[in-house]
């Protein structure tokens, strides 16, 4: 039977009898579900490896859950202290009823993070944890105090202050050497302890110095690679290619084979005459060693899309400006060097960004004041366990990178970015 | 239909069996690399009879332990761990719980947990080994008198010359202390006080402008070796196979010495628990203990495995007494000081903070 035309003023039908409208949905719907079939690979790649991890960081850094699920009623009777006076016997008798209730991995996990807070909780808690069956009955606060004499330090006990809300700024605040008291005031951590900021800022001015570094050495040799002729351009370009294929171990120990106390360049300065004997210079495991070290490594990421950019500017354009009366100087001034802002602006970035993260050459080459933050996450992830500190230092460290790439967008527009 | 069904039965059951042998053959022990993995292949892996073993390198710390665990993916067995770690680990539940009865013992009947050198701190760890970290340096890089003693270190005056010194306060605090004068016996004690603290910081300041940081355990031997120190500190070990496999002429300054503690544990949800646990029942027991001081100069734990050495001298592969050089000999204990892990489990990251920032100042 053919298909019946479409009635008057009724709906337009498909050749099977089913109304346009709905056919054509079906139709779109199914190719997107195709569509989202295809996609969904890397969806699921980056909700793994992406969202999830994050998600994870974020949340690590703000929980402080622990305390709460704890010592639920050490905290009431926290909040009911005037925190100045001698913890009484309701206080202990708190403590006692917490600590007999809890989970035993539980309570020494929170005694590794109420370590944190105050040096010696760890072990108080352990301690008291042994002892707690020793204990019969009220009054409790003698016999705490007979387990370990650090129950009487009011200090421990207003360094509960800082642990007593589920979700905590405190480890975002330590991450820039500050803590809360007892009463949840802010206040700078003791002045011999105070690492953080001093870190925050060496690692900037180190990216700083490296960006800068990079894009002064690399600006000549890209130059060069999109000018010589092909034969050449090819043989320099596996001059910058060959490092960055190279370990990256055996270019950090040939550094230090270069640069230490009695490395090549030291010893050639002393045989040249140019350097007492004494004076040796110090370039290896320091500030200096960690940013020629950085700036090497980092070179390429500099050098490729800066070359890629060049590559593309017509030489006419200089003889044009040339030819309208500009000097050599002026017309690459005002002419080439404009054109080359999008390989410019995506190698800054390209390397600011590695820089700030960086570990393995700062850990190696750093000595005694070149390690940067990442060094610092990776002591609290692998060491200290600290993982919420560690946390809310990457996340600071993510904001300082989105901030960096919104800034540069507002500046030269991420459009423009040419990454080669 | 029916010739389908046999093929899956046939495939699954391959499979299975195949899973199963992967299981069960193989046991993966994850330790620190270089000569003192060396030593433990030899020592334990050589002389086990038992399931495959794969020897894995690891850089220390609870991080990679914790995150197996806690994720619930376990794919180590048995790991070699520092004595602070040993403790947070097994109290956040890391570890497997190690029935204490089946282990050797002594060879006259002394149950393991007593024949230790050490308190045995809980019931998730084997013994393993002591090591320290020591002063030292070259033969003839002082004219007249030489270094003897910790303070000898500190004092750049009598001895000048560049320090090398590690990048972390552990040991250096102790060492610090003693050569400024604190009685041996009393040095955890100071350590526990504000005033403690300041003063091992005052003491450190002596060689803060003469020092060289190093992290990477071969540098202390190669800043002393190409005279950019003229002292440094290092692990005993490292010391020790320079003199004893390569023939340098360094000296070790035993005085003052800090002793740390290495310990076996099975990790929490180990894919090869029972194996891993009859491995460490081996790798423990006396002879295989005293067998692993043949390759490198760590001290053994049990005191039965220090005597088989001393009975059986030359012990070392390379002819020559291991005892001189061992930093567990009775010699040097009176000067010894053995770490503190509950201390440093307590104060290590808070002094670790104000280490850091004294460096870099």
């Amino acid at each position: 039977m053919p298909a019946s035309p479409a009635k008057p003023g009724g709906p337009l039908l498909t050749a099977d009898g089913m109304p346009l409208k709905t056919s054509l949905e079906r139709s779109l719907k199914l190719s997107k579900i195709r569509a989202l079939g295809l996609i969904f690979p890397p969806l699921l790649f980056l909700v793994i490896l992406f969202v999830i991890p994050i998600g994870s960081l974020l949340t690590r850094s703000i929980d402080d859950g622990l305390s709460n699920k704890v010592l639920p009623k050490t905290l009431a009777a926290f909040e009911r202290w005037d925190k100045t006076s001698e913890p009484d016997e309701s206080m202990f008798e708190a403590v006692y009823l917490d600590m007999k209730a809890a989970d035993k991995l539980d309570l020494s996990k929170l005694g590794t993070r109420m370590n944190y807070e105050k040096s010696g909780w760890r072990s108080l808690v352990k301690i008291t944890m042994r002892g707690l069956n020793g204990i019969d009955g009220p009054p409790y606060k003698p016999s705490m105090l007979q387990l370990n004499k650090r129950w009487g330090d009011i200090e421990f006990w207003q360094s509960l202050g800082a642990m007593k809300d589920p979700v905590t700024l405190g480890y975002y605040l330590k991450a820039v050497d500050l803590k809360y008291d007892g009463n949840k005031n802010i206040m700078r951590v003791k002045k011999h302890n105070r690492i953080y900021q001093m870190l925050w800022w060496r690692t900037f001015l180190v990216s700083i110095i490296v960006t800068v570094g990079c894009l002064i050495l690399a600006y000549p040799v890209a130059h060069l690679l999109a000018n010589l002729p092909l034969r050449l351009s090819n043989l320099l370009m596996i001059c910058v290619l060959m490092p960055f294929w190279t370990s990256l171990l055996v270019r950090i120990v040939s550094w230090m084979v270069m640069l230490q106390q009695n490395g090549v360049v030291n010893d050639s300065l002393v045989s040249l005459g140019m350097l007492h004997d004494e004076n040796r210079l110090s370039m290896m495991y320091n500030f200096t060693g960690t940013v020629i070290v950085m700036t090497q490594i980092l070179l390429p990421f500099m050098i490729l899309p800066i070359y890629s950019v060049m590559k593309t500017i017509p030489l006419s354009y200089m003889k044009a400006a040339q030819n309208l009366g500009a000097t050599p100087a002026l017309a690459f001034i005002k002419v080439y060097m404009p054109q080359t802002i999008p390989g410019v602006g995506a190698g800054c970035i390209l390397v600011f960004i590695v820089a700030i993260g960086y570990y393995i050459t700062p850990e190696l080459v750093g000595g005694k004041d070149g390690r940067l933050i990442g060094n610092l996450i990776a002591y609290h992830m692998q060491n200290s366990l600290n993982w919420g500190l560690a946390s809310a230092m990457g996340a600071i460290l993510l904001i300082a990178i989105l901030t960096l790439y919104w800034v540069y967008d507002k500046l030269v527009g991420v459009d423009n970015m040419k990454m080669g | 239909m029916m010739r389908n069904c046999v093929l899956t039965t046939v495939f699954s059951t391959v499979v299975a069996v195949g899973m199963l042998g992967t299981a069960q053959a193989e046991i993966n022990v994850v330790t620190w690399g270089g000569a003192y993995a060396v030593s433990q292949q030899k020592a334990y892996g050589d002389t086990w009879k038992g399931e495959k073993i794969n020897w894995i390198n690891y850089n220390g710390g609870l991080g990679e332990i914790r995150t197996q665990v806690e994720s619930g993916a376990v794919t180590w067995d048995v790991v070699d761990v520092l004595p602070d770690q040993v403790r947070t680990g097994c109290d956040e539940g890391l570890f497997e719980p190690l029935d204490r009865g089946m282990f050797v013992p002594a060879p006259d009947g002394t149950p393991m947990d007593e024949d230790t050198m050490n308190k045995v701190p809980n019931n998730c760890v084997a013994p393993n080994i002591f090591w320290s970290y020591l002063a030292f340096y070259e033969e003839g890089t002082f004219k007249g008198e030489h270094p003897s003693t910790i303070a000898d270190f500190f004092d750049v005056e009598k001895f000048p010359g560049k320090r090398g010194i590690h990048t972390w306060p552990n040991a250096l605090i102790e060492m610090a202390l003693l050569a400024d004068g604190v009685p041996i016996d009393r040095i955890y004690e100071v350590m526990r006080t504000d005033k403690g603290i300041d003063r091992a910081f005052a003491k450190l300041d002596q060689i803060k402008d003469h020092a060289v940081f190093w992290s990477a355990g071969s540098k202390p031997i190669e800043l002393v070796k190409s005279g950019e120190t003229s002292m440094a500190l290092a692990y005993n070990g490292r010391v020790g196979a320079a003199v004893l496999n390569e023939g340098e002429k360094l000296v070790p300054i035993w005085d003052g010495q800090v002793v740390e503690e290495e310990w076996w544990v099975v990790m929490k949800g180990a894919p090869n628990a029972e194996a891993a646990k009859k491995f460490l029942v081996h790798a423990t027991a006396p002879e295989q203990q005293a067998a692993q001081a043949k390759w490198i100069n760590y001290g053994p734990m049990r005191k039965s495995a220090l005597d088989l050495i001393k009975a059986n001298e030359p012990w070392h592969n390379s002819g020559v007494n291991i005892m001189p050089y061992m930093p567990t000999r009775e010699e040097v204990l009176p000067r010894s000081i053995f770490a503190d892990p509950a201390w440093w489990a307590d104060y290590g990251g808070e002094i670790s903070e104000r280490y850091t920032s004294w460096m870099s100042q």
